[in-house]
């Protein structure tokens, strides 16, 4: 067909896009794949394992058993309980390390926020682990309490109880808000403050009225992906090692390797991925909602 | 030059991607019906235009106007969604970007910041698998040409934006390009730097006669002194085509007037032929004498086009008219006087050298303009 | 620029001193002291000694710390390439896929690193894929728990890469391959870079999924600090702790010291 007419140039053009659309969408098909064979197989046979048991019909059966026991109504209760309060921990600290950070800056204020930045990259147990020797029956609080005052029993205990666990998961998590806040506090244009104050804002009312607003997305982005990764944590509840206070991610651990119970761990393991799910597509909404540069994310 | 179409359509297209033409040979650009829609809002709507070999051609307007969509849909990143596009008559609406052996400039500059200056102008050159040897000095011969030769080893992020620039002309020649398109190039640049920029592309336009140039700009200066030929458009459509003189002495339409310099626009009637080529015009209660429009008869309402600096404070030699008015406002700019007068209900704005004693706000005045001067536009308003 | 009184400022570095040195400076100090305490009985250690170091780095834990970095090194390096090359892909997807893959890749950082452990037993403790007992579960296991993070990253420093620099690169005559590996990829390099350094980072603490399994002949050093500390050999895992955290350091401020040419101011 020498020349091109009009008549040809929809087609033509029509051609070329779909074949480009099929080449672009070939590219993402390996890594999908990889990722289906080795991460989504896997989590569809744990919840195959936890409706049929090592074999046997499909039954909730086993989900029910586990749902009864207390320790699982324990487990559960204690997962979303120290979860809400060390999320909250980490909004109210992060605010307010970063705040001053952001706002009241001094030299080597820049190197503080990346030191604590690199928290993130070190493993969460070792929190946990220095807690032992601050926080412990025989650690340095208790001890210089015992020393001194001549005390049977230190006075700090906390550490045995949920709190304990809820302040190590403050110390690693706190960075994941504070990040995204210092993002979102440098875009903050300083002349609004500047005015504010000209206009005879107090300090606190800046806070308040300018600074907190502008927070506010970054804070439930960070605040949300806290939830998240504090339902998910195990380390620091491994290393402290409370006999009353079991999450979730520990009974798995419990059950699979301890008991060689797996059935039952798969069910305990379904309820925390369905949990974590949920928290993930709250954290991805709020991004959404906010757009991710309000939230300080990319 | 003519291809047949045949062999270029669908996934042929990569492989028959022609090899760097004879140098001197030139090569026009044209736009059939080129029309570009993104989401449901149409940029650039059934634009038609040739541009000749060897030219220079300014596309100019407001922004919006698609002047970018129209240089982009000639580079490739754009699809048009009707319409064809052609260089040196071969259609190359179906051809991936690096497979069409054009040149490009952009306001940024984007020279690759990993590279050296000199990386970076073979860059073109080494991804057409060129010879070394002919590599080094085809580098060299373009970075003589935009006068960097001394800088070939300096990273970008070393470089004043006017080197900057001049490096990515020298990058876009190196691989002689049948066209050349430049996206508001000089943009970015200090107002010094710019007119020195706009010479030396003058310069190079000069020393390069077979390089057709496209190039899109909101400022009508980089235009007037650049370009052979003008095209202006507005909201996606060609609005006027066409050599840069005849469209600023005879703009054909009221858009054009206003956007290519500064017009004053009365509203006349026509009222029949003048001896001379001149026609006679009736502005309120007076009668002008008006360079003649052929479409433009007796009877019909239009608009008077007078340029500011051709309105005058004494009468000039030949035939001309008078106009009076009220003075509004004088504002003085340095080497010029702006002046404001209110003629019958039009603001009329003149622009003489600095006087002394220039009218004040209040005063009556009148004003006179050369008959060849004023010129006649169609009263339309698409 | 919030607040001016000099009594103002001192109020806030205060309290800021407190906070961060009550929440992070007590507890790395405490690590640091106890890595070499040799006795502990009182308020603060006595007998500080080195010898939790060399006992540390002879023996089992010398091959823990091998075991740590080179599978920290083996993971990050298979999730920074998938990574790359799923945040290169999806980049010229139509919008909804490119969401809807975008959530799926993500979507490993969200689920408990027990529970990944547990589905790699599940799925792979039989034949014909029987990786139960061996090293590659454990490689496995960090890989698919970064490959999110190395996704994220990389996915984030693509879109900050101006596109003018590939659409210059095509107009000038480069295919694809050639401006991904000429253009694209040196400009990516510091995200590449540091998405490696927090990949390799998180596969050096990571537990969770480890210790559900880990053969006996592939100890990470998490797992090996776990056990020391359970059977009651603290201050040894405090000096494990410590050198855990100084290799991580090391690969961290190696990785970003490396130079940027392709800084662009």
């Amino acid at each position: 067909m020498p020349g091109s007419s009009p008549g040809m140039t929809a087609e033509a053009v029509a051609t070329r896009r779909a074949s480009a659309n099929t080449g672009a969408a070939l590219w993402p098909l390996p890594p999908l794949l990889i990722l289906a064979g080795v991460f989504f197989y896997p989590l569809s046979l744990i919840l195959h394992q936890a409706l049929h048991g090592d074999f046997g019909p499909t039954t909730f059966h086993y989900f029910s058993v586990v749902f009864g026991t207390a320790m699982f109504a324990n487990a559960l209760a204690h997962t979303i309980e120290i979860a809400a309060a060390a999320s909250a921990g980490c909004i109210v600290l992060g605010f307010v390390v970063a705040l001053i950070l952001s706002f009241v800056p001094f030299p080597g204020s820049k190197l503080l926020a990346r030191m604590i930045d690199t928290v993130i990259a070190l493993p969460t147990f070792l929190v946990a682990l220095a807690f032992t020797f601050i926080y412990g029956s025989a650690g340095v609080i208790n001890m210089s309490f015992i020393h001194l005052f001549g005390f049977q029993n230190g006075p700090i205990d906390f550490l045995y109880s949920p709190w304990g666990v809820i302040l190590a998961e403050i110390t690693v998590y706190t960075p994941f808000v504070m990040r995204p806040l210092l993002a979102a506090f440098s875009l903050i244009d300083i002349a609004q403050i500047e005015v504010a104050s000209s206009l005879g804002a107090r300090p606190w009312r800046i806070i308040r009225q300018i600074i907190f607003p502008a927070a506010l997305p970054a804070l439930l982005a960070g605040g949300s992906l806290c939830l998240l990764l504090t339902v998910n944590e195990f380390g620091i509840v491994l290393f402290i090692g409370a006999k009353g206070v079991i999450t979730l991610p520990l009974m798995v651990y419990d059950k699979a390797i301890q008991e060689f119970d797996y059935t039952t761990g798969c069910a305990i393991a379904v309820v925390n991925i369905v949990l974590s799910l949920a928290l993930y597509t709250l954290y991805r909404f709020v991004l959404a909602h906010f757009g991710g540069r309000r939230a300080g994310v990319v | 030059m003519a291809v047949e179409a045949t062999t270029l359509t669908g996934a042929d297209a990569e492989t028959t991607a022609a090899a760097a033409p004879a140098v001197g040979a030139a090569s026009g650009i044209d736009f059939e019906g080129v029309s570009v829609a993104y989401k449901g809002t149409v940029v650039l709507s059934d634009l038609t235009l040739a541009i000749n070999p060897g030219e220079i051609v300014a596309v100019i307007g407001p922004s919006g106007s698609g002047k970018t969509t129209a240089l982009r849909a000639v580079a490739g990143f754009v699809r048009p969604s009707a319409g064809r596009v052609k260089i040196g008559g071969r259609d190359i609406t179906d051809l991936p970007p690096y497979a069409r052996d054009i040149g490009m400039v952009v306001q940024n500059y984007a020279l690759f910041p990993h590279m050296r200056v000199d990386e970076n102008v073979a860059f073109g050159l080494r991804a057409r698998r060129t010879a070394d040897a002919l590599v080094k000095e085809r580098v060299a011969e373009c970075l003589r040409m935009v006068g960097m030769q001394s800088y070939t080893k300096r990273y970008p992020r070393e470089l004043s934006g006017g080197q900057q620039q001049r490096v990515a002309i020298a990058r876009a020649l190196a691989i002689h390009p049948r066209v050349l398109l430049l996206d508001e190039p000089l943009s970015a640049l200090d107002a010094q730097i710019r007119r020195n920029m706009l010479d030396e592309l003058a310069r190079l336009h000069r020393a390069l006669p077979h390089l057709t140039v496209l190039y899109v700009t909101h400022d009508q200066t980089e235009a007037l002194t650049l370009a052979d030929r003008i095209a202006i458009m507005r909201d996606g459509k060609l609005v006027s085509y066409g050599p840069s003189q005849a469209l600023y002495r005879r703009p054909p339409n009221r858009f054009t007037a206003e956007f290519l310099g500064r017009a004053n626009l009365l509203t006349v009637t026509v009222e029949g032929r003048a001896l001379g080529s001149y026609a006679r015009a009736r502005y309120g209660e007076t009668e002008l004498l008006v360079q003649e429009h052929p479409s433009l008869g007796a009877g019909s309402k239009c608009l008077l086009c007078i340029r500011p600096h051709e309105v005058l404070l004494s009468p000039p030699q030949g035939p001309c008219n008078t106009l009076r008015g009220i003075v509004q406002s004088t504002v003085w700019q340095g080497d010029q006087h702006h002046i404001a007068l209110d003629a019958a209900g039009t603001t009329l704005r003149l622009i003489s050298a600095p006087m002394h004693e220039p009218p004040r706000a209040g005063t009556v005045l009148d004003v006179h303009f050369h008959a060849s001067h004023g010129v006649l536009i169609p009263h339309d308003e698409a | 620029m919030l607040v001016w009184s000099k009594s103002g400022k001192a109020a806030a570095w205060t309290l800021l001193a407190l906070l961060v040195g009550g929440v992070y400076g007590l507890p790395i100090g405490m690590i640091a002291l106890a890595s070499i305490a040799g006795q502990w009985n009182g308020a603060l250690p006595s007998h500080l000694t080195l010898a939790n170091y060399s006992v540390a780095l002879t023996g089992d834990p010398g091959a823990q710390l091998r075991v740590s970095v080179i599978t920290g090194l083996v993971a990050s390096s298979v999730a920074l390439t998938l990574g790359a090359w799923a945040a290169l892909a999806l980049r010229n997807l139509p919008t909804l896929p490119k969401r809807a893959l975008d959530l799926l890749f993500f979507i490993p950082s969200a689920v408990p690193s027990v529970s990944v452990g547990l589905g790699l037993l599940v799925a792979f403790s039989q034949p014909p894929m029987l990786l139960n007992g061996t090293t590659l579960i454990v490689m496995l296991a960090h890989f698919i728990l970064i490959s999110a993070f190395t996704y994220g990253n990389v996915s984030a420093g693509l879109s900050r890469i101006a596109p003018e620099y590939e659409q210059m690169a095509a107009s000038l005559g480069a295919r694809p391959a050639y401006r991904l590996w000429h253009v694209l990829l040196p400009l990516m390099r510091p995200y590449l870079l540091a998405a490696f350094s927090l990949s390799f980072a998180l596969s050096m603490g990571e537990l969770g999924a480890t210790v559900m399994v880990y053969p006996p002949g592939w100890v990470t050093l998490p797992v090996g600090i776990f056990a020391l500390t359970d059977r009651g050999d603290v201050f040894e895992g405090a000096a494990l702790t410590m050198i855990l955290t100084a290799a991580t350091l090391a690969v961290l401020i190696g990785l970003s010291l490396v130079p940027n040419k392709a800084a662009t101011r």
